[in-house]
């Protein structure tokens, strides 16, 4: 049949229908709309598809052990491989159409059209952030334009960078830790399971061994714990803690280099990394030197209080029995009595001011001598007494002065107007004792007392005790001269 | 004018495999099925990649190609299917 017998053998509308059909199939070629023909051979029909290699890109990317994925301009995805299927978790025909988009939250959604739109012109990455399953995956997006023969679109490859980013979040927290550890000002100390020292801070540098890292908790550090039996020792702490009991607040004396930490306290708690097993732990030790030191100081202080009350109270004691021997009536006793704890008490209040140390002698006398040297006008001088004395010495000193004074009042110099009175720094003994000399002149005639009251005595015995110390009391008829002599060792500091 | 009573419209859609084009049109035409001609249609999709033979039945030259077998007269649509209103107006079926 020819052409023209065919076409005259239809009828106009068939005529109309194959021309309308033989038009819209060359406008679907020309706009793209169609990639495959199907060609009669004699018999059968053979289909071509436009594209030619339209298997090509396929078995490529099948090929590769990056998840690939194509898609038609319109962002239609043409065409996933199983290692994008596997990553994706999904099977192919799940990721059809838009049915990949929809693994994607908003965010990640623009990101991903923002891709294929610029892809579709010049090569594009770009990070995409999905979860799949129980777990958040990051993946690297490259996008390239690819021609599927008479039609364009986007190749996409997706690179799993989870691991890598993970990786870099461990480190940058691993980096956190450090700086967490390094900035402590408690000394901090890791170790591991075994014992030994994983980590350490700058802090506890400064109390460990030196290159600490790698050797045993006890060989790191030395420590003796004062409460404790032998049997604790810097091992058994680590050994409790890592092993998932915490230990807490003991106190435990450091031998170190530096003379800065010499007291801890030590705690160490177990580490748990991840899960619940214990990765080994954590020490801290609290620098307690300057604590301790104080506590020390006041435990001294206690003590030495302790001391001088007892030896107060004995010495009230013994001025109460004394003076009650050598006085008549219950009037003199209290006048005497009262005048000699007042001089004591003096003498207390000057050392608790001076904080019992430093206390000069010339502090000591004028505290008794203070009632007259307002009025005296020049009949009392002092000279050469700007000497500091222990708190025992002064304490005899007050009471010497305080008898010496009350007998100079009574009968002696400062019982008179004329009367001078002048105590002076002699000179240093052969045996190095200090020697003061307490005179009187211009006053009664002084005639010796026939027998010795408290005073006297008190005064002989006082300073007597220490090597080279003791008194020396004449009652020369122009005035009382006394000879204190203080004993070198300990007792005055010139 | 009054609709006459609803034949159910019979589509048969002729592609070549996974063609960037067939994919398409098959997406198109779901779309369009499911926006326009909701319970009134039957779609058949023939794969002449392995059946090429059926595309004597029609005629088919180009792929793709949608059918309108039912109701007569018959109309093809060739192409990807990316005009809507083209496809309904070839369908016959109009908003």
């Amino acid at each position: 049949m020819t052409v023209v017998s065919l076409v005259s053998a239809l009828t106009r509308d068939e005529l109309e229908a194959r021309l309308y059909e033989a038009e819209e199939t060359l406008r679907a070629i020309r706009e793209g709309e169609i990639d495959a023909v199907v060609i009669k051979g004699g018999a059968t029909e053979q289909v071509f598809t436009l594209e030619g290699g339209e298997q090509s890109y396929r078995t490529f990317m099948e090929a590769m052990d990056i998840g690939a994925a194509a898609f038609d301009r319109e962002g239609q995805l043409i065409y996933a491989n199983q290692a994008l299927c596997t990553l994706l978790d999904r099977p192919a025909d799940a990721l059809s159409g838009q049915a990949l988009l929809g693994l994607f939250d908003p965010v990640n959604q623009t990101t991903f059209r923002r891709l294929l739109t610029q892809a579709l012109k010049e090569r594009q990455s770009a990070e995409i952030h999905v979860r799949i399953g129980n777990a958040d995956r990051s993946f690297l997006l490259t996008g390239t334009p690819i021609d599927f023969g008479i039609v364009s679109g986007v190749a996409i490859t997706f690179t799993d960078i989870s691991e890598r980013e993970q990786s870099a979040a461990a480190k940058e927290s691993e980096r956190l830790a450090r700086s967490i550890l390094a900035s402590a000002n408690e000394a901090v100390i890791v170790c591991d399971r075994a014992g030994n020292v994983t980590h350490i801070n700058a802090a506890a540098e400064r109390i460990c061994a030196e290159a600490p890292i790698g050797k045993s908790f006890e060989d790191a550090i030395e420590l003796t714990f004062a409460d404790a039996t032998e049997l604790m020792s810097g091992a058994d702490i680590v050994a409790m803690a890592a092993s998932g009991t915490p230990v807490q607040g003991l106190e435990a004396a450091v031998k170190t280099s530096s003379a800065d930490v010499t007291d801890v306290l030590i705690s160490a708690a177990p580490l748990i990394v991840s899960g619940d097993r214990t990765q080994g732990c954590v020490v801290t030790l609290i620098n307690l030197s300057q604590r301790k030191a104080a506590e020390r100081r006041q435990a001294l202080l206690m003590g030495e209080l302790d001391h001088r009350v007892k030896n107060t109270l004995a010495m009230v004691l013994a001025i109460s029995a004394r003076t009650a021997s050598h006085v008549r009536t219950i009037e003199d006793f209290q006048k005497s009595f009262a005048g000699r704890i007042q001089a004591l008490a003096a003498t207390h209040t000057l050392l608790s001011n001076a904080s019992w140390e430093n206390l000069q002698i010339k502090d000591v006398l004028s505290v008794e001598l203070a009632p007259y040297t307002t009025l005296s006008g020049g009949r009392i001088t002092m000279e050469g007494l700007d000497i500091a004395v222990d708190s025992k010495t002064a304490v005899s000193l007050g009471l010497v002065f305080h008898e010496l004074t009350t007998n100079a009042v009574k009968y002696g110099a400062l019982s008179t107007r004329s009367g001078k009175l002048s105590v002076r720094r002699v000179g240093l003994a052969e045996d190095g004792a200090l020697l003061i000399e307490w005179e009187e002149r211009d006053g009664p005639l002084v005639t010796a007392p026939t027998k010795s009251g408290f005073g006297q005595t008190l005064i002989s015995r006082s300073l007597g005790s220490g090597p080279g110390g003791g008194t020396k009391l004449e009652f020369l008829p122009t005035g009382v001269v006394c000879q204190i002599s203080i004993p070198k060792y300990g007792h005055f500091h010139s | 004018m009054a609709e006459a009573p609803s034949e159910p419209v019979k589509l048969v859609l002729y592609v070549a495999g996974e063609t960037p084009k067939s994919l398409a049109a098959i997406r198109n035409l779901e779309k369009i099925c499911s926006e326009h001609l909701a319970g009134k249609y039957r779609v058949e999709v023939i794969d002449l990649k392995k059946q090429p033979q059926l595309a004597r039945e029609h005629g088919i030259v180009a792929i793709p190609t949608l059918v309108k077998a039912l109701p007569v007269p018959i109309r093809k649509i060739i192409g990807d299917l990316s005009d809507t209103q083209k496809v309904l107006v070839h369908l016959s079926v109009e908003e």
